[in-house]
């Protein structure tokens, strides 16, 4: 009976984390090809923002673009030399600040911030849009939608990724 | 807040033949069945609101389709008008048609539309006297087609202006989403009310991503052994078919190496199964069987405990284990409240 090796998936859940699994090992193969991992402790804390990095990166990308946040998330992950940069460049220079805002947000920006009416509740809402990537900037219906698709997703990888460390740390 | 309304205006639908053929023909274009529905982005399809406008069909059971083509926009095909009790139906399925046919054939489509909007605004004047009067005894809020307007049926005892329906539609588009959402959202069945959900929604959403962080930061720390571990998984699968009779002992290293990545992801794609599977291997073979409900209790981020044994009824077993699986969701808010203290002791 090969039942422990080709369990075919019973529901859509599982289909799903299949997909995210194989595509989050395949960046973390990557990552650990790349550099020898070693027990440094700043090599570590280094190490775990790049697998966090690569985390959400293989979530957004198994979405693809259908999704604001996974667009978002995607846009920002492409962008985060462009975007550390201007960071630096509007924390140094004082003076000229606004006319570098001007320009760093000129850019196809989908993270651009937005001054929106909230609905109902002011504070709560414009905390939600903060957290779901990519929300500054959508109407309160489709911030539902999309913070309900995140959720999923996000609840997914987050059990894959426990799952694996559990692997890795029982055998 | 005001419904977004098209260049044109929507006049009420007796007027719709004077709109110029190619604005309806624009307008419905643009919202095409699949094209305009399922957008989740900014841009829900524009519309306004009528007053009480066709016959005495009652749509309830149409926002339950429109939701349901929301949050599955796999089913976008399926996106023609439920049934209506109405006389409308004929018309307006004819209609519906003639907005998928829209895309081959413009000129032909033209004409055949004015035709049939005219014919659909014959009816539809008509009955907007008999609904006028009617619309103040009792019908039920309606959703239509998507051409440009939905049609908003005005409750028993309320407002009958466009502002206040337009209000209603979205109220009930996100009270929509909210149910959704408690369904995502574990433990949230008992808290009722916007604020409530929204702070509870908050919580967990930074709960998940305070967890990804964590775990991310494990995984550094505990890759190191991959490459290592995957040939001792692949063989450790390998031991498992001959206890349970399968002969795969011929497959060679090569195929190990190859197949490794499909083999980790079915471990990860199968979650308790395997780990329980696993864990029979590494104790021993003939390990008491765990009751279903206190396996789903240990979780994995707390100790792992002896789960599963190896007896002749292994269908069972893993029948067991998918309902586990189904129920894993629901662990993870009794997670996060016991997440530090687990902290504590991984790092220990």
């Amino acid at each position: 009976m090969s039942a422990s090796q080709q369990l075919t998936p019973t529901n859509p859940n599982s289909a799903l984390k299949i997909r995210l699994a194989y595509r989050f090992l395949l960046t973390l193969n990557t990552l650990n090809a790349k550099k020898p991992p070693n027990f440094d402790h700043t090599q570590i804390h280094r190490r775990s923002h790049r697998v966090k990095i690569a985390a959400y990166a293989s979530m957004a990308s198994v979405v693809g673009p259908k999704r604001a946040w996974s667009r978002a998330i995607l846009w920002k992950i492409r962008n985060r030399g462009m975007l550390a940069r201007n960071k630096k460049r509007i924390h140094r220079i004082s003076t000229p600040i606004r006319l570098h805002r001007h320009h760093a947000r000129r850019r196809r920006n989908p993270n651009r911030v937005v001054h929106v009416d909230p609905f109902v509740n002011s504070g709560l809402e414009v905390k939600l849009r903060k957290l779901v990537p990519g929300a500054e900037t959508i109407d309160p219906c489709g911030l539902l939608d999309e913070t309900a698709d995140y959720i999923k997703y996000l609840a997914t990888q987050v059990e894959v990724m426990r799952n694996l460390v559990d692997l890795y740390s029982t055998i | 807040m005001n419904p977004e309304s098209s260049s044109g205006g929507h006049c009420p639908s007796f007027m719709f033949n004077s709109l110029p053929p190619q604005q309806q023909f624009s307008s419905l274009i643009a919202n095409h069945p699949i094209s305009g529905i399922v957008k989740p982005d900014p841009g829900w399809p524009e519309f306004s609101v009528y007053g009480g406008q066709l016959g005495n069909g009652y749509l309830n059971q149409n926002t339950p389709g429109v939701a349901d083509q929301t949050f599955t926009p796999a089913n976008s095909a399926t996106v023609s008008p439920k049934k209506r009790k109405a006389d409308k139906v004929p018309s307006l399925q004819v209609v519906s048609e003639k907005d998928k046919k829209i895309k081959g054939c413009a000129e032909e489509g033209d004409s055949k539309i004015t035709h049939q909007y005219s014919n659909c605004d014959n009816k539809s004047s008509n009955s907007k006297e008999a609904s006028n009067a009617s619309s103040k005894e009792k019908s039920k809020v309606s959703e239509v087609q998507k051409p440009d307007y939905i049609h908003v049926r005005a409750r028993r005892g309320q407002a009958t202006d466009s502002h206040s329906l337009a209000e209603r539609v979205r109220r009930e588009k996100i009270s929509e989403r909210m149910k959704y959402l408690q369904d995502l959202v574990p433990g949230c069945n008992k808290i009722t009310g916007k604020a409530g959900m929204l702070d509870e929604i908050i919580n967990y959403v930074q709960s998940l991503q305070k967890q990804v962080e964590f775990l991310s930061m494990k995984l550094a720390t505990v890759n190191p052994e991959l490459d290592f571990n995957i040939d001792s998984i692949f063989t450790k699968e390998m031991l498992q078919s001959p206890i349970q009779g399968l002969g795969c002992s011929s497959e060679t290293a090569a195929d190990f190496q190859l197949n490794s990545m499909e083999q980790l992801v079915s471990y990860c794609g199968l979650d308790m199964d395997i780990n329980s599977t696993e864990m029979a291997l590494r104790r021993s073979i003939s390990s008491p069987i765990r009751i279903p409900e206190t396996f789903m209790e240990s979780s994995c981020f707390n100790q792992i405990q002896p789960t599963a044994t190896w007896d002749a009824d292994l269908q069972n077993l893993y029948k067991m284990e998918f309902e586990q699986g189904t129920l894993i969701p629901f662990q993870s808010h009794q997670f996060t409240g016991s997440n530090d203290g687990s902290n504590m002791k991984m790092e220990m």
